[in-house]
């Protein structure tokens, strides 16, 4: 559906987007995730046809984005950033004037109209004027207008910023929903968000893919180097890390004292000490050697779990190996 | 050519869903209507458009610039130009359409106006020859003015850069024309005639339809709507 090929941008001396290379097949939800100026936008921008690459080419749909760029533009929807629109009109108006731009016929048009009213919730407000609206109206406005036509292709730079959590999670619905033999490329800060709406994502930093895959997979990745969390009484504590130390597969145990929780489940309650134990090798489970070992020596084990990896952890890695390659 | 008229229409409607528009034709009303019985309509003088007319052309200078300095300042600041540059739609009819608009709303300016010469019927038996004359000069006048505006427009996502810039640049040609043109050399002076639109505007004040100054205003204003489309498509290049 989308090809990009070896695609450069240049805006004068700085590079914004260098040698990126992808290919987005039918049906696919893609996160494009990365740091502020990473060149999310520039590449969406490129998709669109809004910008030229200066380098490499990109295709949607089969069409060239630049030498076929009326029939490119035909199979997309587009929602920039901030969703700009006319804020003088009447929801309505906006949405046939865009119906029009599409040289929708008038009946086709009025049931598209309808049809995304519907959709993006907008059918109490259709008569508002689009300044009027709160932001969260304006960005389903924005939505509503790029899906008009009904394109295969969705390409949505950060639907969801400046929503509340309601509006992110309704927001996230419809982009599922939406997606349904649909294209969608979507770019957002919320990486909780990204993980649960997408396919794919796509990680880029200083214009380059630094990441690319199902997140359930990049996680995976993630996962084997992730530590265990054992807790324990404190008086046992002492006792639990040499006991810990000795299983087979065990780097380190640290002991964290009561209260300097690890942050990601409930905070220590006085009297319990957690330690965090890292393995040598990722692939094996070291929980049960680590129970058994631990019932061996007759501690009392309130909790033993494996930390599980976030996007957003895998999202800070890649950064941090980013900015360590290129200071 | 429905989405030239497509974008024509919402932008001729938006001019009016904005206090810019009815304040354009509330002033200028205003202005015109003084002017026409101030001096236009006096017992004993000749029934004629033309004070009418004359002041006009002084004030397309201001009007001319005040109806085009939206045109695509405000879309490149709000953002909207996106979305619209991004529907299959080419940066020329876009330029047309938002031209057609502009020309669409003088039109609507100048609408009202037609009542003097009602008026001027109604109380003596006027001329009508300088009157269609006048009428088809401020228009290509207008025309060519706007597409200037519509250049600086594209140029700059500041409407009050986009006003002064239009503004200095027709007073500019005027004032050249008045003040260095007779001390400058022969070939310089003949070159600021030619782009003053003094004399051609008095010919068509006299009645005098010169296809010279008609081709004149057409070509010009096409000139400055081409380098508009050119300055919209530079994103792809710059």
């Amino acid at each position: 559906m989308i090809v990009a090929n070896r695609v450069s941008k240049w805006f004068g001396p700085v590079q914004a987007v260098s040698d990126l290379s992808f290919e987005v097949p039918s049906g696919q939800i893609v996160g494009l995730l990365g740091p502020n100026g990473a060149g999310k936008t520039t590449t969406m921008r490129m998709i669109t046809g809004y910008l030229p690459p200066t380098q490499g080419n990109l295709t949607v749909c089969g069409h060239d984005t630049i030498a076929e760029s009326i029939q490119a533009r035909r199979s997309l929807g587009y929602l920039p950033e901030s969703a700009p629109l006319y804020l003088e009109m009447r929801v309505v108006d906006y949405l046939h004037f865009r119906g029009r731009l599409y040289s929708l016929g008038r009946r086709d048009r009025t049931a598209a109209v309808k049809r995304v009213l519907e959709r993006c919730w907008l059918t109490d407000v259709r008569r508002r004027r689009i300044g009027h609206l709160s932001k969260g109206y304006k960005q389903r406005v924005g939505l509503a207008g790029a899906m008009l036509h009904d394109p295969p292709v969705l390409i949505l730079d950060e639907p969801t910023s400046g929503l509340d959590p309601a509006q992110i999670r309704e927001t996230r619905g419809l982009i599922r929903e939406l997606a349904h033999k649909r294209t969608v490329i979507v770019s957002s800060h919320i990486l909780p968000e990204v993980e649960k709406t997408c396919d794919r994502v796509i990680i880029i930093a200083r214009g380059r893919i630094r990441a690319d895959g199902a997140p359930a997979d990049l996680l995976a990745r993630l996962r084997e180097s992730s530590p265990y969390v054992v807790e324990v009484e404190t008086s046992a504590a002492e006792i639990a890390r040499q006991v810990l130390s000795r299983v087979s597969g065990v780097a380190t145990v640290e002991i964290a004292q009561a209260g300097a929780g690890m942050g990601t489940t409930s905070p220590l309650s006085a009297g319990w000490a957690r330690l965090t134990v890292t393995s040598t090798t990722g692939a094996i489970d070291l929980r049960e050697p680590l129970a058994v070992a631990a019932a061996g020596a007759q501690l009392t084990v309130r909790e033993l779990h494996r930390e599980s990896p976030t996007l957003e952890q895998l999202f800070l890695q890649v950064i941090e190996a980013d900015d360590a390659r290129s200071p | 050519m429905t989405r030239l008229w497509t974008i024509a229409c919402r932008e001729y409607c938006s001019l009016f869903r904005i206090p810019l528009g009815w304040v354009v034709v509330a002033l200028f009303l205003a202005l015109s209507g003084a002017v026409f019985s101030g001096r236009g309509l006096q017992p004993g003088q000749p029934a004629t458009m033309r004070p009418f007319f004359e002041i006009w052309w002084t004030l397309l200078v201001i009007v001319a610039p005040a109806i085009s300095m939206r045109l695509f300042s405000d879309e490149l600041r709000s953002g909207t130009i996106e979305p619209l540059l991004t529907a299959p739609v080419a940066e020329a009819v876009v330029v047309l359409g938002k031209y057609a608009a502009a020309v669409m709303f003088l039109i609507t300016l100048l609408a009202p106006t037609v009542a003097y010469v009602a008026l001027l019927e109604a109380l003596s038996r006027p001329d009508y020859g300088p009157i269609l004359a006048g009428y088809l000069g401020i228009l290509l006048l207008g025309m060519l003015y706007l597409s200037v505006g519509c250049l600086a427009s594209s140029l700059t996502s500041s409407q009050t850069l986009a006003f002064l810039g239009t503004f200095f640049a027709l007073f500019l040609v005027e004032i050249l024309a008045l003040v260095a043109a007779p001390v400058a050399p022969p070939v310089v002076r003949s070159f600021l005639y030619a782009l003053s639109v003094d004399q051609r505007m008095s010919d068509f004040a006299r009645g005098l339809i010169d296809m010279k100054h008609v081709v004149f205003f057409l070509v010009a204003s096409a000139w400055f709507l081409a380098l508009a489309s050119l300055a919209l498509e530079s994103r792809r290049w710059r």
